[in-house]
């Protein structure tokens, strides 16, 4: 290609356009057929060459996905006028069911072409699968696809496996271990393990008893802390030695230095604790919806299929950066695709027990009391 | 047309409509303003507009994305809420911000003044030398320091190597974060201070000599008065960029302590300091 004045002039304008295109100036405009664009809102691994390449070459498709860490953020984000935008939105479990399908964000997925697939998952996703389904159980909201128990991570060489399994949520109120254990920072999560520490249930109406000692414990955890950090910051000062154990993680956040050869950092689920039924520990399980975008893509659907496949579903699972198990391991063609160093990764071994002694991830109803008291209480921890 | 160039002579009505065109234009905008006009496009959309989004922001529901939408002032009841913590965020990245920009002036003085009288031809890989780091990202050079001085890494590892105790532990507190700061913003006081110091003339310190001035009023009275336009604007880019710095005490911090990172109150405070500042007349000009 030429570089020529008028060259320049039209890829100046069409930055202007796509500067203009930010969250300010995308209500109501009406598109052109959008048979060959996608545009998918995500948590990271789909946003991934490994996974959109092929689909972009199969279906000769402009694919654009955007990852970020935070539910609420991508919800917030359909709700402040993107639902014209994005075409797929993946976030976890309750998030569906709970807040975006009243709110008709979202639009179900064709149920009797998406019931083959659920036959195919492992067994806890048995259709009619729960968090995939609307309330009523009329609709199918989404795709099943990653998950994981997330409570905390340790290294077993500083604090035996049975050890942190026993002792639990504990572990962060032994003064023992302060200035020995990490934060990875998760505004949600966070605010979870804070509950949990202070032996609290994070998914209810908290009194403010309860407040007061979540705010006491958020205190004594952030002081106790010794960095508070990303994924990155806390497999690092894992591996270093700096900490023992950190608070908020498990197979998505460990997997990666595990399959890097430090297999003796493993997630923990707490035998038992404050959730219903004694459980100790809160999974994820993420649900990939088709946003109600006025101007529909029929790729949506064709992308939520490809990723069913099971050579794309282990794709999914080892996409780069986190390494997860994935729902289409219950088909034997996906589950022979996993190296036993992969299996070793994700933890299968105790997966299943781990996934039994988890409650699924769930909203907290007075999320923003509890996140302010905690960026409060995080604040003074200098 | 026609007909008016039938009753007239063409040339006094070219030369009467001539001249009319540009006035008029003149009065729209001056050729000043035409000039500059791709640069304050670029300046409005660059820098004002977003500014304007994130005072915008100010104004919108709490955790929503409801920019122009909604209005509370919600946000402002609460960073003016003595019970909330914010304002030790403030401190922690005033007292950051102060702390740097004093260190590296009395740091960066010594090394300006050797680049300008004392390096000689070695002043050229002298300068290199500290711009060199600049072409390297910020994080990936502060994950370097990480890397250092990590338990059992290159400094711990190796003294352990070495038969000693282990280096110090050093990692994750404010102190660190200053050390990462003094670090990354060194050049920007630097470059500044050393051509500011390059515009004092040698005569001027000569004559002052010659007239019986000590060391010490030499540079009291000649060499810092003259010098002080590149010291200022160093302290002042030092001072911005460390008031908004975060990147240390996230990496090198592990945010034992958390900083304000508040792109309007930077905004408002370059604008509040450039607006005093003359900088034509510190430069000399005038």
């Amino acid at each position: 290609m030429t570089i020529s004045r008028r060259s320049v002039l039209k890829g100046m304008a069409a930055g202007g356009l796509a500067m203009a295109g930010g969250p300010f100036a995308m209500t109501g405009s009406a598109f052109a057929a959008r048979e060959k664009e996608l545009n998918i809102l995500c948590w990271e691994g789909y946003n991934s060459a490994q996974v959109l390449d092929p689909f972009r070459k199969k279906t000769g498709a402009t694919v654009k996905a955007e990852s970020l860490t935070n539910d609420p953020t991508m919800i917030n984000r359909l709700r402040a006028g993107e639902i014209n935008v994005w075409d797929l939105i993946n976030v976890n479990n309750p998030w569906a069911r709970k807040v975006m399908w009243p709110e008709k964000l979202i639009k179900p997925l064709p149920k009797d072409e998406f019931e083959p697939f659920f036959a195919k998952m492992l067994p806890m996703f048995k259709w009619p699968y729960k968090w995939a389904m609307s309330d009523d159980g009329k609709e199918l909201l989404g795709s099943i696809q990653r998950f994981g128990p997330y409570s905390f991570v340790v290294n077993t060489k500083k604090i035996d496996r049975k050890t942190a399994e026993t002792t639990g949520w504990d572990l962060f109120n032994d003064p023992k271990l302060s200035g020995k254990y990490g934060i990875l920072e998760s505004d949600d999560w966070n605010v979870f393990n804070i509950f949990l520490v202070a032996g609290i249930d994070p998914f209810k109406v908290h009194t403010p008893e309860e407040l007061a000692k979540f705010e006491e414990t958020a205190k004594k955890v952030f002081k106790g802390a010794k960095l508070i950090g990303d994924i990155a910051a806390m497999n690092q000062a894992l591996v270093s030695g700096e900490i023992d154990l950190h608070l908020t993680g498990g197979t998505y956040s460990v997997s990666a230095a595990r399959a890097d050869g430090y297999p003796e950092l493993r997630g923990i689920t707490p035998l038992k604790g404050p959730l219903p039924g004694g459980k100790g520990g809160v999974s994820w399980i993420e649900v990939t919806s088709t946003v109600n975008n006025p101007n529909p893509t029929p790729l949506a659907v064709e992308f939520l299929k490809y990723v069913q496949a099971p050579d794309i579903a282990h794709t999914v699972a080892f996409a780069e950066g986190t390494f997860n198990p994935v729902a289409q391991m219950g088909n034997p063609d996906c589950f022979k695709l996993f190296t036993k160093k992969e299996l070793e990764a994700i933890q299968w071994d105790s997966l299943d027990e781990e996934m039994d002694r988890s409650v699924e991830y769930d909203i907290v109803p007075d999320y923003d009391k509890a996140l302010d008291i905690m960026n409060a209480a995080k604040r003074v921890r200098g | 047309m026609a007909q008016t160039s039938l009753s007239h002579p063409a040339a006094p009505v070219s030369l009467e409509a001539a001249p009319a065109l540009p006035t008029k234009r003149d009065a729209l905008l001056s050729l000043g303003a035409r000039c500059s006009l791709p640069v304050i496009v670029l300046l409005a959309v660059g820098f004002v507009a977003p500014l304007i989004a994130i005072f915008a922001y100010s104004f919108a529901k709490p955790r929503t994305f409801e920019v122009f939408r909604s209005f509370t002032l919600v946000n402002y009841a609460e960073i003016f809420n003595v019970n909330n913590t914010v304002w030790l965020s403030f401190l922690w990245s005033l007292g950051f911000a102060f702390a740097t920009c004093a260190l590296l002036a009395v740091i960066a003085y010594p090394i300006a003044y050797g680049l300008n009288r004392v390096f000689g031809k070695w002043s050229s890989l002298v300068s290199i030398l500290f711009v060199f780091p600049l072409f390297v990202s910020e994080n990936v050079r502060l994950y370097g320091w990480v890397l250092f001085f990590i338990k059992n890494g290159v400094l711990d590892g190796t003294l352990k190597m070495l038969g000693f105790e282990g280096g110090p532990q050093v990692l994750y507190q404010p102190p660190m974060i200053l050390a990462g700061m003094l670090y990354v913003y060194l050049p920007f006081m630097l470059f500044p201070m050393t051509l500011g110091l390059a515009m004092v003339p040698r005569d001027l310190i000569d004559a002052a000599r010659d007239l019986g001035a000590n060391r010490w009023q030499i540079w009291r009275e000649v060499e810092l008065p003259l010098a002080m336009p590149g010291i200022l604007i160093g302290m002042l880019l030092t001072f911005v960029l460390g008031i908004g710095a975060v990147a240390e005490a996230k990496i090198l911090g592990g945010q034992s302590v958390i900083v304000i990172s508040h792109d309007i109150f930077i905004g408002a405070l370059t604008l509040a300091v450039f607006s005093r500042l003359d900088l034509d007349r510190l430069l000399g000009r005038r």
